[in-house]
């Protein structure tokens, strides 16, 4: 489209590509991300070392990946508070399955990610049979499979260190790409938000998920299956997160049964600063990737730079406030036609 | 009775001990358009909520061109040429016009396992219907419904129901919130309708609206049929309106 215009036509359409590119939901989180950079290099040059780039991709994918279920459960207009505690969950019955001689790893790893997808699937069945709101179901959910996790641990970690499978180096290997350290759960996590990013603006699915979060009743009025679709994005959410949360106790070497605590908040957060909105019905999965990285970096930059670390919740509730007010301007000046 | 379209027969509903319908049959036939009339609570939406699926009746049959069908949700009564129009027009505002256009019956590439929408093909038939229903302004079918007038709104609605090919067209309120050249243009829908071969049940409570268009007028009050075969041609507003009420107005006169 940029070849053949005469010179008054190009200024015209790059005009207006500009434009649309402007408009784009993405493009605040977008400009904050790149405003991140900047200053976090300019401040502490450390930033860009790849020492730093490999401990942020390390632990990025992990919470990534989780918010990326999280951003289609939301624009279905649900969300879910259980995720962290699946995230502990899942390793834990895998590893005591492993470590009791109960099954194979593999199997282990399979048994884990069936019970998560039970879990996923009780949240939606209450939340869309029972119709309570997903706030309650899954607040209630939290704590009932934080507190199977502790109970079936006496409280203390899973050894995980004592073995070396195929299973786990396709979860989270070690490779070098130049001067980075690169763990392959990097890769699962682009190969995720690819796919999802497919569903959710590309496929038929996606166009469900979109009528179901922003009006329920006109879509079931169409035919679309609502309840099968939310059903199916709790199930997905779950699944994602005792995947992340495997990923995470392979890579730590050590299946803690308090670990996720609190991580429902910051991927809710997360997706939130990537423009999709809590109500449902609207948002990207290249507004959550952003979202991911604006708070990943911001973590790592601030202690960087010599910010206290406990100073950190003041930046990310600043970040969440700040975002929220430009998306609603934008969506109001969206709203009234320009 | 052969060019009977639809017939619900004897069809009773009970929402807890009240009940909402008793023992209403109603016919609509090809090419007709009529005008479904009452009062708040009449029956009137439970009526229609069954004939376009989202409610089921607890007793009683539907027929369609003779042959009795069961119509357990949406998907079904759409199946069976059946549309309904909302008056908020039950579209996603969030979505796009091509995407609600389609919304539910989305057309997918090949190969079909991929799922991918078919955005160059919805987009070009949103545009199509859009001026097809009236719309002269060019709007690009990508325009998400919340930058629409009302108007608009219902053009898209209709666009969808015409598109689809139904054969029964429902509508119900299609007239409120909207301003008189907008109203005008879903009258001008509603008689063009039948010239396409379309039959439809029209519901409003602006009785002028339904005495302009429609060929029989059918009267509900508190879940029971009180008329059946009025004439608006040959019938008084005032008389239509002793029927809908149940008063007589002109009492003493």
């Amino acid at each position: 489209m940029h070849t053949e215009f005469h010179k008054g036509g190009v200024r015209r359409n790059s005009i207006r590509f500009l434009q649309s590119l402007i408009s784009r939901p993405e493009f605040g989180p977008f400009v904050l991300l790149v405003l991140e950079i900047v200053v976090f290099t300019a401040r502490s040059p450390a930033f860009i070392s790849p020492g730093n780039i490999s401990n942020l991709l390390a632990f990025t994918p992990e919470l990534g990946m989780i918010s990326l279920g999280m951003t289609l459960l939301m624009v279905s207009g649900e969300f879910d508070l259980s995720v962290g505690s699946v995230f502990g969950f899942a390793p834990i019955v895998m590893w005591t399955f492993y470590n009791t001689h109960t099954t194979s790893l593999e199997i282990g790893f399979l048994v884990a990610m069936l019970i998560s997808a039970v879990i996923g699937f009780v949240n939606g069945w209450f939340v869309t049979k029972l119709k309570i709101p997903s706030f309650l179901v899954t607040l209630g959910m939290l704590l009932v499979v934080r507190g199977t996790a502790l109970y079936i641990t006496d409280g203390f970690p899973q050894r995980t260190w004592t073995s070396d499978s195929l299973l786990m180096r396709v979860i989270v290997g070690e490779f070098r790409l130049a001067d980075l350290r690169i763990y392959t759960s990097l890769l699962w996590f682009i190969f995720f938000a690819i796919i999802l990013g497919y569903v959710l603006a590309g496929s038929k699915a996606g166009n469900w998920i979109l009528a179901s979060g922003g009006n329920p009743e006109a879509a079931r009025a169409r035919g679309v299956r609502v309840t099968r679709t939310k059903m199916t994005l709790f199930i997905l959410t779950a699944l994602i997160s005792a995947y992340a949360g495997i990923t995470s106790s392979i890579r730590v070497s050590a299946a803690n049964p308090n670990s996720g605590t609190g991580y429902e908040l910051e991927v809710i957060a997360m997706v939130v600063i990537g423009g999709t909105a809590l109500s449902g019905g609207r948002g990207t999965i290249v507004g959550t990737v952003l979202g991911v990285l604006i708070l990943r970096m911001m973590r790592n930059g601030i202690v960087l730079i010599g910010v206290p670390g406990l100073a950190y919740n003041i930046f990310i509730g600043g970040i969440i406030l700040g975002m929220m007010a430009l998306h609603s301007w934008l969506e109001r000046r969206h709203r009234t036609g320009t | 009775m052969s060019d009977e379209l639809v017939r619900m027969e004897r069809i009773n509903k009970f929402f807890g001990r009240v009940q909402a319908l008793s023992d209403v049959t109603l016919a609509v036939r090809r090419k007709e358009i009529v005008g479904l009339l009452g009062d708040n609570g009449a029956g009137k939406s439970t009526l229609i909520k069954i004939l376009s699926g989202a409610l089921r009746a607890d007793t009683g049959d539907i027929y369609l061109r003779g042959n009795r069908v069961d119509i357990r949700n949406t998907t079904d009564a759409m199946a069976y040429g059946i549309e309904t129009i909302y008056q908020d027009s039950a579209l996603v505002t969030e979505l796009s016009i091509a995407r609600n256009v389609f919304l539910g019956r989305e057309p997918v590439k090949n190969p079909r396992w991929l799922n991918r929408l078919d955005q160059r093909l919805m987009s070009e038939v949103a545009r199509e219907s859009l001026r097809k229903a009236g719309i002269t302004k060019e709007i690009p079918p990508t325009t998400p419904i919340s930058a629409l007038s009302g108007g608009e709104r219902q053009a898209v609605a209709i666009a969808r129901a015409m598109h689809f090919e139904s054969d029964l067209i429902i509508l119900d309120e299609p007239t409120n919130n909207l301003g008189v050249e907008e109203t005008k243009g879903v009258l001008r829908f509603v008689r063009s309708a039948r010239d396409s071969g379309h039959s439809c049940i029209f519901i409003a409570h602006n009785i002028y609206h339904v005495f302009q268009v429609v060929d029989r007028i059918i009267i509900l009050r508190r879940g029971k049929k009180v008329a059946d075969d009025i004439d608006p041609k040959r019938t008084t507003i005032e008389a239509v309106e002793e029927l809908i009420t149940g008063l007589e107005i002109n009492k003493g006169v």
